[in-house]
């Protein structure tokens, strides 16, 4: 039954994506995508639930590993994934044409969308760390000419500039991968030489100038697709530019997917470095994108552009959990994970209603949203006091923990660093609520259309998922599902 | 490995760097992967999965993506030469001053020749140089295929070679890439008149 569950993961929105190709009218599209999410994310957390129930006994196929950590990011690229679909008919029907003719741009949409989904959804799964190369890079090809969907300049300059840094980025992972790959080569020299549970096994084997080499050059590469400072410069334009339900695939889905891969590299290759140097390599990213980040939170910001710097910070956040690699600090990087996902992607999903009513928010922050509209308010408020790590937000609560973790393991300057970038962070972005909401000269109110509903009824279920987050805060440190996460790969 | 093929690999990248025409430059692009795909087709003799591979790779890198990309060119006309791109000399220069010390430096991992293993390493480089000191997008493009050709000379060098799967999968995310980049090129000169990525610097903060 997992067997079959883990194939029909990528293969249905592959199949999704190729069936909207057939639709006549862009309201059969729209149908064939509703029904084609419902199912595919129906799958997903199926499998994710058979992952963390079974979490103490990890299943292994040919190209496939079903640990808890899959269970974990499977399951939110699933609700991400859901949600991101169910939203892009009512930008799709405000967003004109302009990469693609008229006639075929929602189909271009809906195959682009639907393939870097199904690379998402596979990423988890892959029991190979070269295999998951191809998929990382994959998702860049297939995410590039979304994020310059709109056509206009800067989404044609956003886009450029990810394709070529992350190209770039993900050719450096790759000679890395090859350093590794031609030091464990005695052990095999196939495919599943480069398996992580083979990895862990012979990593003694290997060098260690050419483990430290191999280390540095795939985390270093793939540093860029998660957007870890200083080599994060596509993020804030690409994130900025893409039509908002991809920018939240982008965001919640992709960099923590990247940063998993990366994470399983550091439970099977660092322990065989000296010194610590597999755990600092990811404080000194957290620390950097941290640092990089809070001064962008407190200037004034576009909507989305501000939440491309919230992903800059929270992507540092997660790199200092994992590098603190203590059990606190791993309960704080899942929820942290979980949290920041859902939150962003209602942020990116309020900028809907927000640049259809206020188009000069596309450039300038936005101002007296309040005033406008409660209900896109509300999504504002949720989203960026719960990413500011306002309580009772999960992301207070992760935060919280990773910095405890951080105590535990002894990096006493890194913690507090740490909480003094984050405070100045949680200053800037509460500034920034503030202004949104209550600030700039009266409006008039806007009209509740379709995209301000959906901004509704999405806080309100996101509202209801981020509580329940929060209530597991008390529930993971001490759980079965950190204690057993990366056992598949051991 | 010889050492005529490794020179002859490392000049044609050298003059993706200095060159002034989009066509010399992918044609130049074109003949390195034809040298390497001949190289790995020679050195895979009464190997089937081996030889199959190696035609697939030399296709798809020597012939169908320097087409599409020669396509690209020849739709998109550039009135004028890219004004904001540096002197020829200053191209070289710079694109020596980082491959060379990253060839040196970075250690030996165990590839079959030294050479060999410096030399792929300072493709790679080159490959990443030629995306920063060229400014058209045709130019950058070809930067993707001269550092993925670095990669290869370094995979054929690999004791075992690399396993045919991620070959393949390396030459299929290449093709995807290389023709996202494409269409970004043409839709680039549509908007601008030219392929010069210079002018897009709208996103500042």
């Amino acid at each position: 039954m997992t067997e079959g569950l883990v194939i029909a993961v990528p293969v249905l929105p592959i199949a999704c994506g190729l069936l909207v190709q057939l639709a006549r009218t862009p309201k059969t599209a729209d149908r064939i995508n509703v029904a084609g999410a419902l199912a595919t994310a129906a799958v997903a957390l199926t499998l994710a639930t058979v992952a963390l129930v079974r979490a103490a006994t990890p299943s292994h196929g040919s190209w496939y590993l079903v640990d808890g950590a899959t269970g974990v990011f499977l399951a939110v690229v699933a609700v991400i994934g859901l949600m991101s679909a169910l939203v892009s008919p009512a930008y799709l029907a405000g967003a004109g044409h302009g990469f693609f003719r008229a006639t075929r741009s929602r189909a271009w949409y809906y195959l682009g969308f639907y393939l870097f989904w199904a690379a998402l959804l596979a990423l988890p799964l892959i029991d190979n760390l070269g295999v998951a190369w191809l998929l990382v890079e994959a998702t860049t090809g297939a995410s590039a000419l979304l994020v310059a969907y709109s056509g206009r300049r800067n989404a044609l300059e956003a886009g450029w500039k990810y394709l070529v840094l992350t190209t770039f980025g993900l050719t450096i992972a790759l000679v890395g991968i090859l350093v590794l790959y031609v030091g464990l080569a005695p052990h095999g020299g196939v495919l599943s030489t480069l398996d992580w549970q083979q990895i862990a096994r012979h990593a003694h084997s290997l060098r260690g100038q050419s483990a430290l080499l191999a280390f540095l050059l795939i985390i270093g590469g793939l540093a860029t697709k998660i957007g870890w400072a200083p080599v994060h410069n596509w993020l804030p334009d690409a994130h900025s530019e893409a039509p908002p339900p991809v920018s939240a695939l982008l965001s919640a889905a992709l960099l923590p997917v990247v940063i998993l891969i990366a994470w399983r590299l550091l439970e099977t290759l660092g322990p065989t470095l000296h010194g610590g140097v597999a755990k600092a390599t990811f404080l000194a990213f957290g620390l950097a994108s941290l640092a990089i980040a809070v001064p962008f939170l407190w200037r004034p910001q576009a909507w989305k552009r501000l939440l491309a710097y919230s992903s800059l910070e929270h992507m540092g956040v997660l790199a200092l959990g994992i590098g603190f690699a203590t059990p606190l600090a791993t309960a704080g990087v899942l929820l942290h994970f979980a949290g920041h996902a859902l939150a962003k992607a209602l942020g990116f999903y309020a900028a809907m209603p927000l640049l259809r009513h206020q188009p000069d928010a596309a450039e300038h922050p936005p101002r007296g949203v309040a005033r406008a509209s409660t209900g896109t308010a509300a999504a504002i408020g949720v989203s960026l006091g719960s990413l500011s790590g306002l309580p009772p937000s999960p992301l207070f609560f992760s935060e919280v923990l990773i910095l405890l973790g951080g105590i535990a393991a002894g990096q006493l300057a890194v913690t507090l660093i740490a909480a003094a970038l984050l405070g100045l962070g949680f200053l800037g972005l509460a500034h920034a609520l503030i202004e949104g909401l209550a600030g700039g000269e009266h409006q008039g109110r806007w009209l509740r259309g379709r995209t301000v509903r959906l901004a509704e009824r999405l806080t309100v279920a996101i509202g209801l998922g981020l509580i329940a987050l929060s209530a597991t805060a008390y529930l993971l440190p001490g759980s079965g599902v950190v204690q057993m996460l990366m056992r598949g790969v051991r | 490995m010889t050492g005529a093929l490794t020179w002859a690999l490392v000049i044609s990248a050298l003059g993706v760097v200095v060159v002034r025409r989009r066509s010399l430059a992918l044609a130049l692009v074109a003949l390195q992967s034809l040298l390497l795909g001949v190289h790995a087709i020679s050195g895979a003799s009464g190997q089937s999965t081996a030889l199959l591979v190696a035609g697939a790779v030399l296709l798809a890198k020597a012939v169908l993506l320097p087409a599409g990309l020669a396509l690209v060119v020849l739709r998109t006309r550039e009135a004028r030469w890219i004004a904001s791109e540096r002197h020829p000399l200053a191209r070289l220069t710079l694109a020596l001053a980082v491959a060379l010390p990253i060839a040196a430096l970075v250690p030996r991992f165990g590839l079959l020749h030294p050479g060999t293993e410096r030399a792929a390493v300072g493709l790679v480089a080159l490959g990443i140089t030629t995306a920063v000191v060229r400014r058209g997008t045709i130019f950058q493009a070809l930067g993707f295929l001269i550092a993925e050709n670095g990669l290869y000379l370094a995979a054929l060098s690999a004791p075992g070679g690399l396993p045919a799967f991620i070959e393949l999968g390396l030459v299929f995310d290449l093709v995807v890439i290389v023709s996202v980049a494409g269409v970004f090129s043409a839709k680039i000169h549509e908007q601008l008149g030219t392929g010069d990525t210079s002018l897009l610097g709208g996103l500042r903060d």
